[in-house]
């Protein structure tokens, strides 16, 4: 039995509370604010918001911390950052012509086959680039686990040991938002996926990316130019066909109905799921119970009420 | 001529009762794709539009009507332009400087107000209007005591929401910064674009010279104070980032030169250069034709242009195509551009006020200081 709540950004208004309330927790409850990073411990707001009592597991200073005294282990991650830098800018390289591809065919008009066929074939190159970019990081993780495994590091061992039983004794996680890739890269380096899989999670924007198969980043407003939304890592896959899109009405250009359709279709059969600000979305054994303020980017690239099942 | 005006007065003759519907039924200045027509209803016996557009005559007269009190002039605009402009009014030999009553948008400066003439296409930007969904920063004043002045200077301090002093944070010192706040908006800009993390949050010293004739003209002493006194003082109460990368200058016209000149004096303490309408006056042969208050601003661009040199890591520079300015602007750019530094240069159609830096604030700063936008989802 999962469960896991879906929030939009808890600002302006925070809905954390009726999470909360709709899960009955009874016991204690565990947060991981990893993604705020040197702000991490700055709990006053949301020990309020939550109304209850959370012990931070304080992910990102503990990682700190490792890297200080066992610095093989901070080296090694070093070096899988920089490829994982490195593959991002070989897959835009590539992302961008795909893309552009898939868009200029996108804005064709008429409905014959031959131009559905080329839109189909389109997308699904442009599928085959996202799977094969998921494939190539995983690599790279999977060579990092190997080579940390050769490593004599007791402070991270005992850390990942204490962690784990931590989340194993709580009665939920909240997970918080922040910087995503910090916030993933801190959840893996205590490896604590498996157990964070068995708990009822609530967890809103990056919270919710990463819980995900793969996380998306995108941004259609950003005042240097748009950008074109780019897989950045496979996600904890916790959370099953459901892309969320946090601050979506602000960063999305729904508007841009090509573009959107493209977003849609580009990811499917996963559903592009914006969060904003007051959303809900309850997973029960990754099926959609309840949602509230909630929707998904249709097919034809329009904002369509996300149904529970 | 509009063409609602040109349908309107098409009958040849104008009575009171078909202007009064016509002037409720429309929205005055006339705008249309690539022009703009002016209206004025009231008696005179001239009446001119008086715009600062470089290029064009300041004074432009409108046309009377079929002898009626309904006075016009069409003029072409390029489609996003805005500029600023009052209505002179002739009677009896008096002239007198008006607004524009038939047009609710307004713009202030330290001078008074203007009417805006916001061409075909031209929208506020949303990022400088008050969002109640951005958490809102605080402005206090301080005394900064100053050894090279010789005096306490007033300043204010803009902290971003949700300030920490365990963080530390990029500085931003803005000239004629009381003006930013009052005619550029730049707390309610620093408030939505730190909230929607196009930029860090940062630390914004505003400072206001009672002279800036004096002091914004490559004045020695201005440097040191912003190096020597500011800097140390705000170093000291507030966590900032501790490299040139994090701080920053920002000005417009004097306060853009004043910019210029203290980073060329420490280069080594400023990084970024945010200048809007820079008034970097120069001559390139003979003496320059401006009020000779510009004559220490020439004798600095001037030395600059012959010996150019790095004097920060990245520069933003913006300027109005409807500003002499633009001309002085264009020229340093290459000068810039051929050093090893980062320059990014944005012609608005716009002329030399308040709301033209306000409208470049977003892509200067984000473009300076770039916010964790991307990879952020708080």
């Amino acid at each position: 039995m999962s469960l896991q709540i879906l929030l939009g950004p808890q600002s302006p208004v925070s809905n954390l509370r009726e999470a909360l309330d709709s899960v009955s927790v009874k016991g204690p409850v565990v947060s991981i604010t990893a993604g705020w990073r040197d702000s991490e411990a700055e709990l006053d707001e949301l020990q309020s918001t939550a109304g209850i009592n959370v012990e931070d597991l304080n992910l990102y200073r503990l990682a700190e911390e490792i890297f200080l005294h066992e610095p093989e282990l901070h080296a090694l991650q070093r070096q899988r950052q920089d490829k994982l830098a490195e593959l991002q800018r070989l897959y835009r390289i590539r992302l961008e012509p795909t893309l552009a591809a898939a868009h200029n065919l996108m804005r064709e008009t008429g409905s014959s086959d031959l131009l559905r066929l080329e839109q189909r074939a389109a997308i699904s190159q442009l599928r085959a680039l996202d799977r094969h970019h998921v494939r190539r990081i995983s690599a790279i993780h999977e060579d990092f686990n190997l080579q940390r495994a050769r490593l004599k590091i007791p402070m991270a061992s005992e850390l990942v040991y204490t962690l784990q039983k931590k989340v194993a004794g709580c009665a939920a996680v909240l997970i918080a938002g922040g910087h995503v890739a910090v916030l993933i890269n801190r959840i893996r380096l205590f490896r604590l996926t498996r157990m964070l899989g068995q708990k009822p999670i609530i967890a809103w924007s990056a919270g919710a990316m990463v819980l995900g198969e793969q996380i998306v980043l995108f941004h259609d407003d950003a005042p240097q130019g748009q950008r074109n939304p780019e897989v950045l890592d496979a996600g904890l896959g916790i959370v099953k066909k459901i892309i969320p899109l946090p601050h979506a009405q602000t960063r999305l250009d729904w508007s841009a109905r090509n573009r959107m359709a493209l977003f849609s279709r580009r990811f499917a059969p996963a559903k592009c799921t914006p969060l904003d600000n007051g959303s809900m979305i309850r997973l029960d054994n990754n099926r959609i119970t309840y949602a509230s303020k909630a929707s998904l980017i249709s097919r034809d690239g329009i904002e369509q009420r996300l149904e529970t099942l | 001529m509009s063409r609602a005006l040109k349908s309107f007065s098409s009958g040849g003759s104008l009575a009171p009762e078909s202007i009064d519907r016509f002037m409720q039924q429309n929205r005055f200045p006339l705008v249309e794709p690539g022009r703009v027509t002016f209206v004025f209803r009231g008696q005179a016996d001239e009446v001119l539009l008086r715009s600062w557009i470089s290029g064009l005559n300041t004074s432009q007269p409108l046309e009377r009507l079929f002898e009626s009190d309904l006075w016009a002039l069409t003029m072409e605009l390029p489609d996003m332009s805005r500029f600023e402009y009052k209505f002179e009014v002739v009677n009896s030999g008096q002239r007198q400087l008006v607004l524009d009553e038939l047009n609710p948008v307004l713009a202030h400066d330290p001078y008074g107000a203007n009417s805006v003439c916001q061409g075909f296409g031209y929208k506020r930007p949303r990022w400088t209007m008050h969002d109640p969904g951005a958490r809102s920063g605080s402005v206090s004043s301080l005394k900064v005591d100053s050894r090279s002045f010789q005096q306490v200077r007033d300043i204010k301090l803009y902290l971003p929401a949700r300030f920490r002093r365990s963080r530390t944070y990029p500085l931003l010192i803005v000239h004629d910064g009381f003006d930013y706040l009052r005619f550029a908006d730049l707390n309610i800009v620093l408030d939505n674009l730190i909230e929607r993390l196009e930029i860090p949050a940062m630390i914004v010293a505003l400072i206001q010279s009672p002279d800036r004739l004096a002091e914004y003209t490559g004045n020695v002493g201005h440097a040191r104070f912003l190096a020597e006194d500011l800097l140390p003082a705000i170093s000291a109460k507030f966590p900032l980032l501790d490299d040139r990368k994090s701080r920053g200058l920002v000005g417009a016209s004097l306060g853009a030169v004043a910019s210029l000149h203290a980073a060329s004096r420490y280069p080594a303490l400023f990084g970024q250069l945010l200048l809007q309408s820079g008034s970097f006056a120069f001559s390139d042969l003979g003496h320059h034709n401006r009020d000779p208050i510009f004559d220490p601003v020439v004798r600095f661009v001037n030395d600059y242009r012959s010996e150019p040199y790095k004097l920060a890591e990245k520069i933003y520079m913006s300027c109005g195509i409807y500003e002499s300015l633009i001309y002085e602007n264009r020229s340093l750019l290459p000068v810039f551009q051929d050093l090893d530094m980062e320059v990014l240069f944005e012609e608005a159609r716009d002329a030399h006020n308040w709301e033209n830096w306000r409208d470049r604030l977003r892509q200067g700063l984000s473009w300076l200081f770039p916010g964790p936008l991307w990879m952020v989802y708080e």
